[in-house]
């Protein structure tokens, strides 16, 4: 049963999605958004928060495969979707080769936009396994970087898609 | 002392790992019990007086459990009214659109902004004091409601003045307006003469516009009483020990009462140094007796969380046919904002004839106040202003005597032993050298391309040279030697830029032991001795520094235990990745795991080991870096592209390549952004009227071209195995080599930033040279 404690029952949704491959029951505000469900419900903060209203994409997680901004969606239209967040990229321990690649190259700086920036890569390379410099330019557009220059960024992609499409 | 096995080695960050698992905690991710969310009402209007403020209806919300206004802030408060830490809640009057009127605290985010709906102020409104035309007036309106326009800086206050002691031929301080705030003159050689000599003379007026940090990350901060008189706060800020001084300043409160943590932050670039809103959440989590979060919207930073100045260079300089450069002129007018900042205009005016040998000179600058959000620094904080003026100037002067404009430079590039301005003596700096590298480059060395290439675009190249003389704080450090043989590396300084990754690699060095036998750790202000501000570059050069000494006492004092111990001199003992051994016999030895043991064991014959860092201010070791761009434009439509950018950075020694590099490309790319794109609007009321990352244009990954970098070591300074400056000085030269680029492409040059597609289309139009392809 989906826990309702603290929840007015009229003004309350069964929410019923996968996160990270693991299924989730649980009682939300409707307005919740996707971003302050992941956040604050579920405490995966791996998730960020840079303007709320989709233009930075340091909230980009995935939905069905699709990157798109958590802080514009509502999580009830998650209902019955999969979601893939940074907490997620993790397999058995292991390092996705997208992050290995992000430490290894130094695609990342602060670590602020890191989250959105990895699995909008992740995205890209699902659909172009081996893509050029502009396919990752493309691919990583709706996401805001304001330490590396995107340079290693692109590096790192360039990177994983090597490991990736060899593996 | 032990072989470099790690400085100069391209270490991926330490925190990485933390990182690109989603697992680094941020200001905003702190989530203590019972927490409320803090919000702040934001002035309608740019410049009002506050008659009155009914907090009564926000009060009577459910879910709301404070509301403060000015007249909750202590008695015991430090308050100037010419500072902007102290405004971080209107007072009598307000003064720029964003200002904190009243805050609340409530349940939920939802609560707490229907009780700011519910607060009703009323406002008298004041003309709002928006151009530098206004500004200068003398009949025009106070910005500063009190009764001194000094410039003044708290404790809380630790930037880097550049200004010489005593600027010669300073002028009366008081301006003909009240809003003319700061003044300074410098003059040398007899200018009059100096143009007379002169064959020819530029004249121009360069303005660059009022641009944001960017940081992704908003301002955050969590504060929680947990004793009556004691506060703990969480904050994502560059300086903790700033943070936790303006905190005691603007409520009155005695230092030891308040530990903050600097938690991950999400960028800064010298916006965040301070943290000029944990006074609101501190004031709302002490009324409300319970832990208040305060997270800032993008809206919120764009309105009213310091941005970078406004400014307007006038310069006019001459040169002879031969080459040399002769006299230079400038009238210098940098737009604060509402409070003065103490550095920026000194900065600029001090440092603008810097780069390059000049007879004569007169160089006066002056910081003005307006209605609009208080600025502060941003990444070599004036320097990108005043190298666009300058470099597009230089290069100017190039063109018109028909000289390359690389040799133009090297000509008449400053060199170790000259004058500065301040009237102190150039330091050994890589200028000559980062010219010189990219003079080799085959980017420079093939023929400029054709004006007019047969796909009907233009194309250009420009040339910039830049410098930042930087910051150099005293800095504090401790080693100490744990458990497993660990040393652990204790301070209190922000990670801004992969600064622990350096620390760690000097503090490995200085033991002669591997990176990984490291660790940083980050203290809050209770425990760390004091570390500067991570800002004005000056991390690993100063505390490098302290880290270094504190790595190399701890090493001295676990060579005198063994020494002891096995009774033979210090100098036969040698320290490895394994421990502390006798060179003659190097299988004689103690391990870290033992001497740690031996130290901390029941009846331990000696203490615990700990070294100690604690390092005086610097020298200056200025940061020098040049740029090569290269454009196409579209005459059609104005717009431009940066098809190749290459920068060459003198960093006296490379203690992390790979982080130096990242340094590098992020820089030049909030350079080039800074030439093209970016550009905070207000209207005449004092109404930002782009207060969105939509609106408010930063690049994305498809704007900008990959970054060449060639880093060049060029010995001087006395930072930690030679290091100098590395975060701030590729910020500078990029925006003019973008500009001169552009220049060169179009054939007119465009003295007004951004250079945005429909300036780039206005100047051909006026120049008469529009699309003849069409």
């Amino acid at each position: 049963m989906p826990n309702t404690k603290g929840i007015n029952k009229v003004n309350s949704y069964n929410l019923n999605l996968t996160v990270n491959n693991k299924a989730v029951l649980v009682a939300i505000e409707p307005h919740l958004t996707l971003l302050e469900f992941l956040r604050d419900r579920l405490r995966l903060t791996g998730t960020k928060e840079g303007c709320s209203t989709g233009h930075c994409g340091a909230c980009s997680v995935l939905v069905d495969g699709e990157p798109i901004s958590s802080c514009l969606m509502l999580a009830a239209e998650a209902d019955g979707r999969n979601i893939l967040t940074v907490e997620g990229l993790v397999k058995n321990g292991e390092l996705h080769p997208i992050q290995a690649a992000f430490v290894s190259e130094g695609g990342l700086q602060c670590g602020f936009c890191t989250s959105g920036m990895m699995l909008a890569a992740y995205a890209l390379l699902e659909k172009t396994p081996r893509p050029t410099e502009a396919e990752i330019r493309e691919g990583l557009a709706g996401n805001l970087c304001r330490c590396t220059g995107y340079h290693k960024i692109v590096e790192a992609v360039q990177q994983a898609a090597k490991v990736v499409s060899h593996g | 002392m032990a072989d470099k096995k790690n400085v100069g080695q391209p270490f991926p960050r330490v925190d990485a790992l933390e990182k690109i698992r989603g697992l680094a905690i941020f200001a905003a991710d702190i989530k203590l019990p019972g927490m409320l969310v803090g919000k702040f009402l934001p002035s309608p209007h740019a410049h009002a007086e506050i008659i009155a403020i009914d907090t009564s209806k926000a009060e009577a919300l459910p879910g709301v459990w404070a509301v403060i206004t000015a007249g909750d802030i202590p008695a015991e408060a430090i308050y100037n009214p010419s500072s902007r830490f102290h405004a971080f809640l209107a007072r009598r009057f307000t003064v720029f659109v964003g200002q904190a009127i009243a805050a609340v605290a409530a349940d939920d985010l939802a609560t707490a902004e229907a009780a700011i709906e519910l607060v009703q102020v009323s406002y008298r409104q004041i003309p709002v004091v928006n151009s530098f035309e206004d500004a200068l007036r003398a009949d025009a309106e106070a910005v500063i409601h009190g009764q001194s326009t000094e410039t003044t800086r708290g404790s809380a206050h630790a930037q880097v003045i550049f200004t010489a002691e005593e600027p010669a031929g300073s002028e009366d301080r008081d301006g003909p307006s009240p809003n003319v705030v700061d003044e300074n003159v410098f003059s040398y050689g007899d200018l009059e003469s100096a143009f007379a000599e002169s064959d020819i003379i530029v004249e121009y007026n360069y303005t660059v516009p009022t641009v944001h940090q960017g940081y992704i990350e908003p301002h955050a901060v969590t504060a929680h009483w947990d004793r009556p008189d004691h506060v703990i706060v969480w904050e994502c800020v560059q300086g903790a020990f700033d943070a936790r001084n303006l905190i005691a300043e603007t409520l009155g409160m005695a230092h030891g009462k308040i530990t903050l943590n600097s938690t991950e932050i999400g960028g800064g670039f010298g916006g965040k140094g301070e943290g000029i809103f944990a006074p609101l959440a501190v004031l709302l989590a002490k009324k409300a007796g319970r832990p208040v979060q305060l997270v800032l919207t993008r809206q919120e930073e764009l309105l009213g969380a310091n941005p970078a100045p406004r400014s307007l260079i006038w310069l006019k300089a001459g040169a002879r046919q031969d080459g040399s450069l002769t006299a230079l002129e400038a009238e210098i007018l940098v737009d604060a904002g509402a409070f003065p900042t103490g550095w920026i205009m000194s900065n600029i005016t001090a440092t603008l004839r810097d780069n390059y040998r000049f007879q004569a000179w007169h160089l006066r600058g002056r910081e003005v106040l307006t209605n609009k959000a208080s600025v502060t620094s941003y990444r070599a904080p004036g320097s990108p202003n005043l190298s666009f003026a300058i470099e597009s100037h230089i290069d100017e002067l190039a063109r018109r005597l028909r000289i390359d404009p690389l040799t133009f430079r090297q000509l008449n590039v400053i060199r170790e032993g000259d004058l500065l301005t301040n009237k102190e003596l150039q330091s050994p700096i890589g200028a000559e050298e980062v010219l010189a590298v990219l003079a080799e480059q085959p980017e420079w060395k093939k023929a400029a391309g054709e004006r007019w290439a047969t796909d009907g675009l233009l194309h250009g190249r420009g040339l910039a040279l830049g410098s930042w003389a930087g910051g150099t704080g005293p800095a504090g450090a401790l080693a100490i030697l744990d458990a497993g043989g660990q040393i652990r590396m204790v301070i209190g300084t922000v990670d801004l830029s992969g600064s622990f990754t350096s620390l760690a690699q000097i503090a490995a060095d200085a033991i002669g032991i591997g990176i990984d036998q490291v660790v940083i750790n980050k203290a809050n202000t209770d425990f760390a001795p004091f570390a500067p501000m991570s800002a004005g570059s000056q991390t690993i050069y100063a505390m490098g520094a302290a880290v270094k000494e504190a790595a190399l006492d701890l090493r001295a004092r676990m060579v005198r235990y063994v020494a002891h111990d096995f009774k033979v001199a210090e100098n036969e003992l040698g320290v490895d990745e394994r421990g502390v051994y006798l060179i003659a016999q190097p299988d004689k030895r103690h391990a870290f795991e033992t001497l740690y043991q031996l130290g901390s064991q029941w009846f331990a014959e000696y203490g615990p080991l700990i070294g100690q860092g604690s390092a005086a201010q610097r020298q200056r070791a200025p940061g020098y870096a040049a740029c090569i761009a290269e454009v196409t434009v579209n005459p059609r439509t104005g717009k431009s592209t940066v098809d190749q950018l290459m920068i060459a950075q003198d960093v006296g020694k490379a203690i992390n390549p790979l982080a130096i590099e990242g340094q590098m490309q992020g820089g030049v790319t909030q350079s080039i952004s800074m030439a093209l794109w970016e550009e905070l609007l207000y209207d005449e009321q004092g109404q930002v009227r782009n207060p969105s990352l939509l609106d408010y244009r930063m690049p994305t990954a498809v704007d900008v071209p990959m970054i060449k970098t060639i880093i060049v070591e060029v010995p001087g300074g006395d930072g930690p195995y030679g290091a100098k400056l590395v975060g701030e000085p590729p910020m500078v030269p990029a925006v003019a080599a973008v500009a001169n680029a552009i220049t060169a492409a179009i054939g007119v040059r465009i003295n007004d930033l951004p250079i945005t597609p429909e300036r780039i289309w206005r100047a051909l139009q006026s120049a008469g040279k529009e699309d003849t392809t069409r």
